[in-house]
């Protein structure tokens, strides 16, 4: 969810097989540098080895560029990759989060072939993704502090997750 | 090949003035006293059976428990209703009351097991009308084994224990829709029952105080919530002893995990500090 020159970006913790669940505390929020960071839902595996790819990437960008690679551009990036699978794809649906140049934000989710979907306001992806665009619909307002993004990305998150049976376990949000 | 299904829940002990006032709300096309239930004319009765099945999606998405112990029947459940991923509520009463001796537990389709429970509250008390004695806890059973068998295949989902006291003492059957009726000193029925399996049959003992007995199911519902998705919300726990049943605790699921696993004081390894102020 975007606010004023800051971002943040939100998930829940809970790694499960259809109804079982096997972990609760599951990462998948990453970071990519200081001021990107992605958050893979969907298959466990394929958000872990997603990030791995990503992240070789960028650190090959960094290297010949001398220089972070900006959000719209690793946006490109993270969706040519997907797209290379397209006959057999990665089962993860990406949701990046980034400050361009003046700290503008930046935000876009992908489906899981690489369809970009940029968006002004909140991106949403995952089991509860219905319930989290209804949440975020009704709390979003334009230009909010830090702290008060914080608050209402928290309420949507948890007010969402409640609703849905394979989401929960606590939340993980950051703000940058 | 006609199935003979037994339409004994629609039968109706007193008349009904036929009325006509154009709006069609007879209880039957003929007469008051044939009972009738409307099947839908298709070329393919099971197929399309199992696509509503299908269609209204019972995934058996709950857990409950009962077991026999030396002071009675303990029965619990969780209070999840889920449809495929969504959760439809968290506060579902699956512990249905069938008379004052008597409890029914509800996995499955819950119209299914509401509308089933409270026909065979009926047939019970007729029974202790038309014979003056209670009805047993096995012949309650087989009473509504009966009818799910006859409407076995027709997309039924019920999953259910009936636990109570009568004259011989704490009885516990189970009894499914596919006509299955078992009598057992422990049950767990629904998606989440093996993980509760696993802590219900360490814990138990014939002998154990009443408290001791409710924390074990207690413990037990607890566990199937935490590992199954589709069981949740809150925690019920009921004891059927010779005086009748009586409702021992309700607690949220959310705090027992705290009550089990209290939070450890964590060293604080980064604190979110305030943002910096942007120049405006």
């Amino acid at each position: 969810m975007v606010g004023k020159n800051c971002f943040a970006i939100a998930s829940d913790r809970r790694l499960g097989v259809q109804l079982q669940t096997i972990a609760t505390d599951f990462q998948r929020v990453f970071k990519i540098h200081d001021k990107l960071y992605i958050g893979l839902s969907g298959l466990g595996t394929d958000a872990q080895t997603l990030y791995q790819r990503l992240v070789f990437r960028h650190k090959l960008y960094q290297l010949r560029e001398e220089r972070d690679m900006k959000p719209e551009t690793f946006a490109s990036l993270v969706s040519a990759i997907l797209y290379e699978k397209r006959f057999g794809p990665y089962f993860c649906q990406p949701v990046i989060a980034g400050l361009g140049e003046d700290n503008e934000p930046f935000i876009c989710t992908m489906d899981c072939i690489g369809a970009k979907e940029l968006a002004k306001d909140f991106v949403v992806s995952g089991t509860a993704s219905e319930s989290l665009y209804g949440a975020c619909e009704s709390m979003y307002k334009p230009n909010m502090e830090p702290e008060e993004l914080f608050e209402t990305v928290s309420q949507a998150l948890m007010s969402s997750v409640d609703r849905d049976c394979l989401s929960g376990w606590g939340g993980y949000v950051l703000i940058v | 090949m006609a199935m003979k299904v037994d339409m004994s829940a629609l039968e109706t002990n007193f008349s009904i003035p036929c009325l006509d006032d154009g709006d069609g709300m007879h209880l039957s096309a003929d007469s008051p006293d044939v009972p009738s239930m409307v099947l839908p004319t298709c070329a393919d009765f099971d197929g399309f059976q199992a696509a509503t099945k299908d269609m209204v999606k019972n995934k058996r998405g709950t857990t409950t428990l009962a077991f026999i112990f030396d002071k009675g029947v303990i029965v619990a459940a969780d209070s999840r209703a889920s449809m495929g991923g969504y959760i439809s509520s968290q506060t579902v009463r699956k512990i249905i009351e069938i008379n004052p001796y008597m409890l029914g537990t509800m996995a499955g389709g819950a119209a299914d097991c509401q509308f089933w429970h409270r026909n065979l509250g009926n047939k019970c008390r007729l029974h202790e009308l038309s014979n003056k004695r209670r009805i047993s806890i096995a012949g309650a059973s087989k009473l509504l084994a009966n009818i799910l068998y006859s409407y076995r295949g027709m997309g039924l989902s019920i999953g259910t224990m009936i636990a109570g006291f009568d004259e011989k003492g704490p009885g516990l059957y189970y009894v499914d829709s596919e006509g299955a009726r078992l009598v057992g000193n422990r049950f767990s029925v629904g998606s989440g029952s093996l993980y509760a399996y696993g802590i219900l049959d360490e814990g138990y003992r014939f002998n154990m105080s009443v408290e001791e007995a409710a924390e074990l199911a207690r413990r037990a519902i607890y566990g199937a919530t935490f590992r199954d998705a589709a069981s949740g919300g809150c925690v019920s726990v009921y004891h059927v002893g010779p005086d009748g049943w009586k409702k021992l605790s309700g607690d949220d699921v959310g705090e027992l995990h705290y009550h089990y696993y209290p939070v450890q004081k964590t060293p604080v390894e980064q604190e979110m500090t305030d943002a910096p102020s942007t120049s405006a």
